[in-house]
């Protein structure tokens, strides 16, 4: 009885194991790659599009265009993933089971680490190439598609930190209207000013979520205070008293003078604004949507200075180009970038959602005019990009160094520690997670 | 034969949590960003483990959940399925009502305490402000966050808890209960008598249930306070993300994913021991 089933569980187990070993043996069989260029060549492109709905038809509209220019080129898009920043995971993913896309929407924090992987295009000497007008392009945004002196992408989004007020609120206070001139000091009065616990309304926010997006509306007063955030090597500089200094001001005005509304997952404060119950808020052009839709009387001026230095930071995202040792499929995607990225299409495709225009040549065109009427303000948006002149490191210590600082903020606006101190552990925090590399 | 049939589905199982578990395994040996080549790191990650202040915090918030929430659950799980078992009035909805918030999904549980819970606008703080209290920081205040959360994970956990508790409760003989109240017991009598020393084996089952879903308490801080305020309500499950994903060090928190396997095992291991000891019929 016993001898015939254990034969066919052997029989069963061994067809299982050929079974899965033929299924691994496929997975892992590659197509040959063509070793020479060879332009007129049938070749596929996939394009990751982090895009939600309505922008990823658009994307898909123009991949179908490309593809009616150069008939051989087909561009396999889709959004990648369900939410943009979800797109690392699936890319670390890709990368472990080498289905890694062609061309993939990028957050600009994630370079430094996409370019370090070895799996990304060298397009350094291409764009030198006139016709790709690469100074069109805002410097941060070529800096961030540069990590390492390589440019391993072109830019796909550029956005900006200015200030944004409630004309009603001023109004009602009898407050003179934010200026292109004004201080940091001036921005604190006039939020104190503002504040009004009996009808909830409060002069303006900062963010404690902890993340990126708390940690980057701190550069720019470092910069404009003299200071880096680090050095050429990746290790923080932030720590030094340019950078306490900008940390004690959003403390004095958080816990002195309890005007600032913390906000610990950076999407409440924007519908805050909007419905009316903040007075400034330091934001880009992608709250204009959501300001517009509540019908605040609203006026965007530049960030305030330290000065009369009104740097500002961009957060640009990159459409990083990825290597699969085809020559023909990093031809092609080179050009469609190039061509995604030219000012004739790009006006249809950042301007169209809204964003800032990733040319300077575009200003001059009618759809920035109507961009500016649909929302204004974002003429003064562009003016305050093009005087932003530095980047957020791309090192891939940033990663680490950025939740440091995040928590830092948190624990000075939040937690009672000093600035200073905050501040000091978390470059003490990064250098460990750096020499532990 | 029978493996014929249930091979495909096992396979499927295995590959599924076999494989990444042995990766974890081999992940904490290593140091990883994600995007470029693993390097073998040997025990690095765990002595890392050892000197990290924010892995012994994540240990202490854990162990702070766990040790008021499952007695709390239980004991609540307990009471509501007594006042249940009894045939009342809308017993069929105040059934359904507990249990309801068991099967919510952790998006719509966060997303709902973010609203009751809010500072300036949530319906508590409103009700508070109205009576003339001092509004409550609750998910922004670092020493009350941790509280709030054990109060959603009851929310949602307290269903269960009760279900499980009413399905034994049928299983007791009727006619010891009856012999009971016959010599002159009380309600609480046969309750603490009769109806409890049935109930210790499902009691032991959702203690050792209770206890795992705690030490893997993750949607709910995620959710709400994305292990906030300044790491307030970082569970380990947390720090395993932070580290994988938000960091960028999945060795490490690999090595703190390891630790939490050996940790639950052992305390699960324990919990079966004390049922085998003392002929507990839970598992």
């Amino acid at each position: 009885m016993h001898r015939p089933a254990l034969a066919r569980h052997r029989q069963m187990a061994a067809l299982l194991a050929i079974a899965l070993a033929g299924l691994g043996l496929a997975a892992c069989a590659k197509t040959a790659s063509p070793s020479s260029l060879d332009t007129a060549a049938d070749v596929q492109l996939t394009w990751w599009t982090g895009q939600s709905e309505d922008a990823e038809q658009a994307a898909e509209a123009l991949a179908k265009e490309f593809t009616q220019l150069h008939p051989n080129v087909t561009i396999k898009a889709s959004s990648g993933a369900p939410t943009t920043p979800d797109l690392l995971q699936k890319l670390t993913a890709a990368f472990a089971s080498d289905t890694y896309p062609d061309v993939s929407y990028a957050y600009g924090a994630w370079m430094g680490r996409l370019a370090d992987s070895g799996k990304t295009l060298d397009f350094t000497e291409k764009v030198t190439a006139a016709d790709i007008k690469w100074d069109e392009f805002p410097e941060p945004a070529r800096i961030t598609a540069s990590p390492g002196g390589r440019v391993v992408g072109f830019p796909a989004l550029v956005d900006v930190l200015s200030l944004v007020y409630n004309k009603t609120l001023f109004d009602e206070k009898g407050l003179a209207y934010p200026t292109k001139d004004w201080t940091w000091q001036d921005f604190r009065e006039a939020s104190k000013a503002l504040t009004d616990p009996s009808r909830q309304i409060v002069g303006t926010s900062f963010l404690v979520s902890g993340d990126e997006d708390a940690v980057w509306r701190l550069w720019p007063q470092v910069w404009q205070n003299g200071g880096a955030i680090s050095d050429a090597d990746g290790n923080p500089t932030f720590d030094s008293p340019a950078g306490a200094e900008a940390l004690v001001l959003w403390r004095q005005m958080t816990v002195d003078d309890q005007s600032v509304y913390l906000d610990n997952t950076g999407v409440k404060h924007i519908p805050m604004f909007a419905s009316g119950k903040m007075g400034m808020i330091i934001t880009g052009p992608w709250s204009l949507y959501d300001i517009t839709q509540g019908g605040v009387d609203y006026g965007v001026t530049f960030l305030p200075g330290t000065d009369g230095d009104h740097q500002s930071i961009s957060g640009p995202d990159i459409w990083a180009a990825f290597d699969h040792g085809d020559p023909n499929r990093a031809y092609w995607t080179f050009e469609f970038l190039a061509w995604l990225t030219s000012a004739d299409v790009d006006k249809r495709w950042s301007i169209a959602s809204g964003n800032l225009p990733l040319r300077s040549s575009e200003k001059a065109s009618p759809e920035f005019a109507t961009l500016i009427e649909t929302y204004p303000g974002m003429d003064v948006m562009e003016a305050n990009l093009e005087a932003v002149v530095q980047a957020r490191p791309t090192h891939d210590s940033y990663v680490t160094l950025s939740r440091n600082v995040g928590e830092a903020i948190s624990q000075v606006l939040q937690g009672g520690v000093s600035p200073q101190e905050a501040l000091s552990q978390a470059a003490a925090k990064t250098r460990d997670a750096m020499a532990a590399e | 034969m029978a493996w014929g049939f249930v091979g495909p589905s096992v396979a499927i199982i295995v590959a599924l949590t076999a494989f990444p578990a042995v990766w974890s395994v081999l992940l904490s040996f290593q140091r990883w960003d994600g995007i470029g080549d693993a390097r073998f790191t040997a025990l690095r990650n765990y002595s890392r483990l050892v000197s990290d202040a924010d892995f012994y915090a994540a240990l202490r918030h854990t162990a702070l959940f766990t040790v008021i929430y499952v007695p709390v659950s239980i004991l609540g799980g307990l009471v509501v399925a007594a006042l249940l078992a009894k045939p009342i009035a809308l017993g069929a909805f105040y059934r359904t009502a507990i249990f309801v918030p068991f099967v919510a999904s952790a998006a719509a549980t966060g997303i709902l305490a973010n609203y009751i819970f809010d500072k300036n606008a949530g319906i508590i703080n409103n009700a508070l402000a109205g009576l003339g209290l001092a509004r409550q920081g609750f998910l922004e205040d670092p020493r009350q966050a941790i509280l709030v959360i054990v109060t959603i994970a009851l929310w949602g956990g307290l269903g269960f808890n009760v279900v499980v508790y009413l399905a034994a409760m049928q299983d007791v003989p009727p006619h010891l209960e009856e012999a009971a109240r016959l010599d002159g017991a009380s309600s609480l009598q046969v309750f603490r008598h009769i109806t409890f020393p049935h109930l210790r084996p499902v009691t032991v089952f959702v203690g050792v249930w209770q206890t795992v879903v705690a030490l893997q308490l993750f949607d709910i801080v995620y959710t709400t306070t994305r292990g906030g305020p300044i790491g307030a309500t970082r569970t380990i499950v947390y720090y395993v993300y932070r580290n994988a994903f938000e960091l960028a060090d999945f060795g490490q928190g690999s090595a703190g994913a390891i630790v939490l396997f050996v940790v639950t095992m052992v305390l699960t291991a324990g919990m079966m021991a004390y049922s085998w000891r003392r002929n507990v019929e839970a598992f």
